[in-house]
């Protein structure tokens, strides 16, 4: 992709960010991977492959994207979405809207990097729409700063249709979380599958709050929506995981993980089943509590500190 | 040496150990037999120093040193280590990652490889993750091989052979074998005649306490003899306490 002279600079720190949160900008620029690069409140590259449409613009404290998956097309590589912010304070909003079409099939690594800023609020919506039988795998890693002063608010909302697949990891492992409000929510119709994978990392006092929703609408839908978070100090974590059984053959299973060390943080989760068909299956799992004591001893016996130890077990979880 | 000085623990309300004696010296092979529930993991978890294990009386002393009140962290940095009779599951941890516990044990590939080995198990292993993707077998195989990597000098081993099949007792033996020659002293708790017979030393263990000891042979048919037929540990504590 080209990167327009204007932004040359910019690219250079926004790549710098991307790279900070895992992610190879070396991709960026590659012309068979189809990217968006968003700084502030533009967007900085574009690049398109076969198959995929992609119509953008800027809108009040941010931008915007229309990302089409054409009918049947299977992207090869995963489309790489660049989301920073290279200033200390301010506001960035982020639209999103993604179709993809019947049998289409696409991935996509987004990394929303955010390491200078000590005082953001970024605002993410976005809507997608899943074909019969298409396939989309999102990928979310974020990387915020160690101020704690970003606050992220997003808020996704799916519609599966027939057959088709939608998977969303979201991880924030790697630094500070800030403010924390994940809301997504998918309706599943006839066998179509969804899977939400969350992965937070809480310190100093962070605030973090996720509820995911299963709306298991259609005969066979398959969901499964799963939380880890590492609440360490002062964090306080409030994780609601929902399941909807509408329709018979549906299952659904909801699953949270809290794992705290500390005796300041402060954390509930909260499982919600509800059954209209009795055909629905759901289940819950839920934990809260100290890492494992029995794996801190078989740790400590070959030698770890419990510090060591309590860290070896998070990092794994969190993997 | 490693020594349990009138050792008593009460858990809940009840006596598990009862004025218990033992003595492990450097170098030797032990083996530690009794029925189920007569206390030998809670002899090996108090050795190790677990938490809930703490003695209400006696001693535990480490070159008479007395070490009673250390944890199991202090424990390990003064050469004791333990295989538990449960091995614990890790989540997204691989197998390399375990055995160099994520790079603090300074060993190589092939360190990690030849322990696996002499452990039953392949260099395939390296990279699956210790979860519960793994059978109860293999991960008893990668603790054993776990211990390998380590250089402890005295090795607590809770029923290494539960859950793995019949040939690979003699890789259990193998392994304690291998751990005599460095001058570990190894502690195992079998039910196990071969295990045993493989060992410069036994204590039969019986409703808390040590009921007779001496030449693992001799232990092993007394076990065998005595404490086969016999499902009401406490009578033999009668007979234990009239001798
Ligand atoms: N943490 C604990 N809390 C309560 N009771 C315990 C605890 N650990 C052991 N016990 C009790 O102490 C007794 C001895 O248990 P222990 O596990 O030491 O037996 P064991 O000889 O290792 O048996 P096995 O051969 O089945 O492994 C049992 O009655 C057991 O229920
Ligand atoms: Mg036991």
């Amino acid at each position: 992709m080209q990167i327009s002279a204007n932004y040359a600079n910019e690219f250079e720190k926004i790549a710098e960010a991307y790279e900070k949160s895992g992610g190879d900008a070396s991709n960026l620029l590659d012309k068979s991977i189809s990217s968006i690069i968003i700084s502030g409140d533009k967007i900085i590259g574009l690049n398109t492959v076969k198959g995929v449409e992609i119509e953008s613009g800027t809108q009040e404290k941010g931008v915007w994207a229309k990302i089409r998956i054409l009918k049947g097309n299977k992207i090869e590589k995963p489309i790489h979405l660049c989301t920073g912010f290279l200033g200390k304070e301010g506001e960035q909003r982020v639209n999103f809207d993604f179709f993809i079409e019947d049998d289409a099939e696409v991935s996509f690594i987004s990394h929303c990097s955010f390491p200078w800023s000590t005082k953001l609020t970024h605002k993410m919506v976005a809507n997608v729409h899943i074909g019969k039988n298409a396939v989309m795998t999102y990928n979310d890693e974020h990387f915020h700063s160690e101020a704690g002063g970003v606050t992220l608010i997003s808020d996704t909302h799916a519609v599966v249709e027939d057959g088709g697949k939608y998977e969303n990891n979201f991880e924030l492992t790697k630094t500070r979380v800030g403010t924390l409000k994940v809301r997504m929510d998918v309706d599943l119709k006839k066998n179509a599958v969804a899977k939400f994978d969350s992965k937070i990392r809480g310190k100093e006092d962070d605030e973090i709050s996720i509820v995911e929703s299963l709306g298991l609408n259609g005969e066979g839908a398959h969901g499964i929506a799963k939380s880890t978070v590492v609440a360490t100090d002062r964090t306080r974590a409030r994780i609601i995981n929902e399941a909807f059984g509408n329709a018979p053959y549906s299952k659904g299973h909801i699953e949270c993980n809290e794992i705290t060390k500390g005796d300041k943080v402060d954390v509930s989760t909260l499982p919600v089943l509800k059954v209209t068909n009795d055909l629905s299956e759901l289940t819950h799992e839920a934990s809260i509590g100290r890492v494992n004591s029995e794996q801190l001893d078989t740790l400590m016996a070959k030698g770890m500190s419990e510090d060591e130890a309590t860290e070896f077990i998070i990092r794994g979880i969190l993997r | 040496m490693l020594e349990l000085k009138n050792i008593s623990l009460t858990i809940d309300e009840n006596k598990i150990l009862n004025n218990l004696n033992m003595r492990f010296d450097e170098g030797k092979r032990y083996v530690i037999l009794g029925n189920n529930g007569t206390g030998k993991s809670t002899i090996a978890n108090l050795m190790m120093g677990v938490k809930k294990y703490h003695p209400q009386e006696g001693k535990i002393l480490l070159n008479g040193k007395d070490i009673t009140d250390l944890g199991v962290y202090e424990r390990a940095k003064l050469g004791i280590t333990i295989a538990f009779q449960n091995s614990v599951r890790f989540e997204g941890i691989t197998t390399f990652d375990y055995l160099t516990l994520g790079g603090k044990v300074k060993a190589s590939l092939e360190d990690a490889k030849k322990a696996l080995e002499l452990a039953g198990l392949n260099s395939d292993y390296l990279k699956r993750r210790v979860d519960s993707s793994l059978s109860g077998g293999e991960r008893k195989r990668i603790e054993l091989a776990s211990i390998l990597m380590l250089e402890m000098k005295y090795v607590i081993l809770d029923e290494p052979d539960s859950g793995i099949d019949m040939m690979s007792l003699e890789t259990i033996s193998n392994i304690i074998n291998i751990l005599n020659k460095r001058g570990t002293t190894t502690i195992t708790i079998t039910h196990r005649e071969e295990i045993a017979q493989n060992s410069d030393y036994a204590y039969l263990i019986c409703a808390g306490r040590v009921f007779n000891e001496g030449a693992p042979e001799k232990m092993a048919s007394y076990y065998k003899e005595l404490c086969d037929r016999c499902d009401h540990p406490n009578d033999l504590l009668k007979i234990a306490e009239s001798r």
